[in-house]
């Protein structure tokens, strides 16, 4: 079948219909670049979304649990290997992913007699200044986009979470103080996840504030914090909503 | 031949894997003399535990430097204190410091405190033929925090240069001036008012710089504490919760108290 290109296009376009399907219905997660470090969001239900990679570095993602796992210890090895082999200040995202996971997904992705990848992705790293900041978009085909600032989504399906990253950083411009970063990140979840719109129509302040605390009720919100500044190396810290008053 | 098993979240796994593991380089006995002789100690105070060392390194009768930090924090919740070969006892540190962070971070919880305690070992275990050569011998001092206990308690384990580990009651002390440590922790444990154990910070932190001065009165390869020229000691706290570290304005403000 893969000998005939139009075929393996169809079989390519066919893959990538499932894996949409397939991703339809996960749980966004968020990141965002504040003043004093990076805020990373998920809500889970019995798996976890966001992880510690290495000193500066974090990852959110969505997808099935066990692809999650993979991707992760995959960045987990590559970071401490580049780390002890060279310097922990050697361990950059834009390696990580631009040589690492990136190729990693794209060559799964295309093998199409294997099972691909459920997973979506944001990857974070923390710099010295908020204008050293970057949060990669990384998609279950390799593709990946960096960001060295503002509010970045990771969603099912791509209209909604563009529409998420550009309302998210109208609200958000400004803002450091981290609950209130994350009463908008959780508005913003329960927008995607309800299907509510985030381009016209907008449901109410109120209406935000009442929907996610109901619909998180029984989940997990998950909070990851990669402090700017700090006196041990490694700069995650995990944060509840108590924590920050919410 | 295939590669070996990987066990779940053993880093010497994934640099075997990787066809990369710590250096083991074999020596001549024509090698140059050592940078060793210390003195670093750990006892048990009130809050916890306090880890403490000189900062000088010789190579005989050679002063190398006198800046040097021989109490490394590994993690959140490990220290190591280091006598002996800087060389070897830096590249310990070095590997149980990635090893414990990968663990944590590939496994999702902690190392166990034995389990730090027996990498230490491990480590030592491989150093032998260095350590039988005379030229890489390291005894280093290691404090972790107990989990299994509430509330978490901070223990301290010493070694010998064969890897085998101890747990110290009270105190422990490594290097060229631990006996003259030794001897003075252990009257302060049975006659001292306050007895070790009994001290808050700032007792501890005092009697801790003034064992430094002690010791660098008996042993010239100890750097001893001079607050006239501002050098002080390395001191570092751990308690159930993490890891504090004294600095040198905060040794000099408690030792004038």
């Amino acid at each position: 079948m893969t000998e005939e290109p139009y075929r393996w296009l169809e079989a390519i376009g066919n893959r990538r219909e499932y894996v949409r399907e397939q991703l339809k219905g996960g749980s966004p997660v968020f990141a965002a670049s504040l003043r004093d470090g990076i805020l990373l969001l998920g809500v889970g239900a019995g798996h976890s979304k966001v992880f510690e990679l290495f000193d500066r570095h974090a990852l959110a993602g969505l997808g099935h649990p066990a692809d999650i796992e993979k991707i992760r210890q995959a960045a987990i090895d590559a970071a401490h290997l580049e780390a002890f082999n060279r310097a922990p200040e050697d361990v950059s995202l834009r390696r990580l992913i631009g040589f690492g996971l990136s190729p990693q997904l794209k060559t799964n992705f295309e093998q199409i007699f294997s099972a691909p990848f459920l997973v979506e992705f944001l990857l974070a790293e923390v710099g010295a200044e908020p204008g050293q900041d970057l949060i990669a978009r990384l998609h279950f085909d390799g593709a990946f986009q960096l960001h060295t600032k503002g509010a970045v989504v990771a969603a099912s399906q791509p209209e909604p979470e563009t529409a998420a990253q550009t309302w998210l950083n109208q609200m958000l411009a400004g803002k450091t103080d981290r609950g209130e970063t994350v009463e908008v990140l959780l508005q913003a979840w329960w927008c995607l996840t309800e299907n509510k719109s985030l381009n016209e129509g907008v449901p109410s302040e109120a209406e935000r504030r009442d929907g996610w605390r109901k619909a998180a009720n029984g989940r997990t919100v998950e909070i990851g914090w990669l402090a700017r500044k700090g006196n041990r190396r490694a700069r995650f810290e995990e944060l509840t909503l108590a924590h920050l008053g919410l | 031949m295939s590669d070996p098993s990987p066990i779940a979240g053993d880093f010497f796994s994934l640099l075997a894997r990787h066809h990369a593991p710590p250096s083991r380089a074999d020596t001549s006995p024509d090698a140059p003399a050592q940078t060793q002789a210390t003195t670093v100690f750990a006892f048990h105070f009130a809050d916890g535990v306090l880890m403490g060392g000189d900062r000088r390194a010789t190579a005989g009768n050679i002063i190398v430097t006198d800046r040097v930090d021989k109490v490394l924090e590994l993690d959140a919740t490990s220290l190591l204190a280091i006598a002996g070969v800087p060389a070897t006892a830096f590249e310990m540190a070095r590997v149980l410091e990635t090893s414990f962070e990968y663990y944590r971070r590939s496994q999702l919880q902690s190392l166990s405190l034995p389990a730090k305690v027996r990498a230490l070992a491990r480590l030592l275990r491989e150093n032998l033929p260095m350590t039988m050569q005379g030229v890489g011998v390291v005894m280093p001092l290691f404090a972790g925090v107990d989990q299994t206990v509430s509330p978490p308690a901070p223990q301290i384990y010493f070694y010998d240069p064969l890897g085998a580990q101890f747990h110290a009651v009270g105190y422990a002390a490594s290097g060229s001036g631990a006996g003259t440590i030794r001897s003075i922790l252990s009257f302060q444990d049975r006659y001292g008012r306050p007895r070790p154990t009994q001290m808050d910070l700032q007792q501890a932190v005092q009697f801790a710089l003034r064992l430094l001065m002690i010791a660098s009165e008996f042993d010239s390869a100890t750097g001893g504490v001079n607050p006239d020229a501002h050098t002080f000691a390395t001191i570092k706290v751990l308690r159930g919760a993490g890891v504090e570290t004294i600095a040198a304005e905060k040794q000099a403000e408690l030792l004038k108290a």
